[in-house]
């Protein structure tokens, strides 16, 4: 597990996380990061922590008589539960390893250009396209803008932009206006978790290389 | 790596370090936990019900707090329920040192309520559930039950302090469960705004250090 992450969700995503109400899609990349991110999850502790103070200040509600009795009962009729794992056994986050094995559009990768493949999700909701996308060592893709907004999670490898380079467990948001042309490290291939919430649009006269990207299905 | 299986063997022994929390002084710093381990250690029925006499109102009230898509007048005693047969499902699996008994029960309800709102009000097949976005790898330097104890305890007292407008927010975004776009349309304020009074709030109570705070 690295700790060299330098690229967080911001506090208000980790709140509306810690709260439950962040979106679906974006929820799985912030899961993501907090596999890699130890200061992340301290943060989220004292987000949960927050939620449970308010919990415990609301008003309590007079359960009726026979509750207790009734939970006593299922747990008695049902069988005793299989110690709870909280690992998953893969150095993937737990969320992107249940999408995997569950929830693959196809069971290949798919090429989107020369540098880039990928492999969507369906995650039962349609505000986001969520796959992964894998980039060849030193593979180039091309310069684009974004219509919408892009998360992404570094799962393995390392990428860069123009800006910086970006590291397993790094969390990006790029939003609207952001040019960015991408490059896979030269040491090996780099493997994103992402989700894209309108088309990318190209900005290059290759940009026509990134159509497939214009196409979002989710699903 | 796309047909990386998730493996079945469990890494949630005891370790030393907890046994040691557990027969040191720090025993008396947090009842609920204290009795959350007893749940989990020995299958102690009367503590898990001082735990449910505790909790099962709050659970209901968190319920009825609720003004999410889904609603229904019976979540109430369904979470309840739900909530609890989970504690006592998953106390085996309880670690002391990553949340104090309180803040874990609050994430388990948080995610059962979303789970079951969501089979209420979608008809789509949702491969994930909330839960399993709250898989973490356990922390290599633990955190003492009283260490938990003295910053929930902080919490709750900055809580308490808090201007009224910005102490408002908190409590939509986590008992109503309303997205900050969401408490924007409702209290009629620019999002920005609502993200700079939760920002304050975090700031205030400390949870956020000032560099982090930065845009
Ligand atoms: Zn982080």
């Amino acid at each position: 597990m690295s700790n060299f992450t330098n690229h967080h969700p911001d506090e208000s995503m980790l709140l509306e996380f810690s709260a439950g109400t962040l979106e679906t899609a974006i929820s799985i990349c912030v899961s993501a990061h907090l596999h890699y991110c130890s200061h992340c999850r301290a943060q989220l502790l004292r987000l949960d922590q927050v939620g449970s103070q308010i919990m415990t200040q609301s008003d309590p509600m007079t359960l009726a008589d026979d509750s207790f009795e009734r939970v006593m009962e299922k747990i008695d009729s049902a069988d005793e539960p299989a110690v709870d794992n909280n690992t998953n056994g893969s150095d993937l986050p737990f969320s992107v390893n249940k999408l995997i094995n569950t929830s693959l559009v196809s069971k290949n990768w798919k090429r989107l250009s020369s540098s880039v493949d990928i492999a969507r999700f369906s995650t039962g909701q349609d505000n986001f396209e969520v796959a992964l996308h894998k980039i060849r060592a030193g593979g180039k893709t091309p310069k684009h803008d974004h219509e919408g907004l892009e998360y992404t999670v570094v799962l393995k490898g390392s990428f860069s932009d123009e800006n910086a380079v970006y590291r397993e467990g790094d969390f990006l948001l790029r939003q609207p206006g952001d040019v960015h042309q991408p490059m896979g490290a030269q040491n090996g291939e780099c493997i994103c978790l992402s989700a894209l919430s309108a088309p990318i649009k190209p900005t290059s006269p290759l940009g026509f290389l990134i159509k497939p990207w214009l196409r979002i299905n989710p699903m | 790596m796309l047909t990386s299986k998730i493996s079945t063997a469990s890494n949630n022994q005891p370790t030393d370090n907890r046994v040691a929390i557990l027969n040191s002084s720090e025993k008396r710093s947090d009842q609920w936990s204290q009795l959350l381990i007893s749940v989990g250690e020995n299958r102690d029925r009367k503590a898990f019900a001082q735990l449910f006499k505790h909790f099962g109102p709050l659970l209901k009230g968190f319920a009825h707090a609720s003004r999410n898509e889904g609603w229904f007048p019976g979540l109430g005693d369904d979470l309840v329920q739900e909530v609890m047969i989970k504690v006592w499902n998953k106390a085996a699996g309880y670690n002391a040192e990553k949340a104090s008994a309180t803040t874990w029960i609050y994430t388990v309800a948080r995610n059962c309520r979303i789970d079951m709102l969501r089979r209420k009000s979608n008809t789509q097949h949702l491969p994930l559930e909330n839960e399993d976005f709250w898989h973490e790898p356990d922390e290599v330097t633990p955190i003492s039950l009283l260490q938990q104890k003295r910053s929930e305890d902080k919490i709750q007292a900055s809580l308490a302090q808090l201007p009224k407008e910005q102490n408002q927010i908190l409590r939509k975004v986590y008992l109503e469960g309303k997205s900050h776009a969401e408490a924007s349309a409702e209290l009629n304020l620019p999002l920005g705004t609502v993200k700079s009074r939760v920002r304050l709030a975090l700031q205030k109570m400390q949870i956020i250090v000032s560099k982090e705070a930065q845009e």
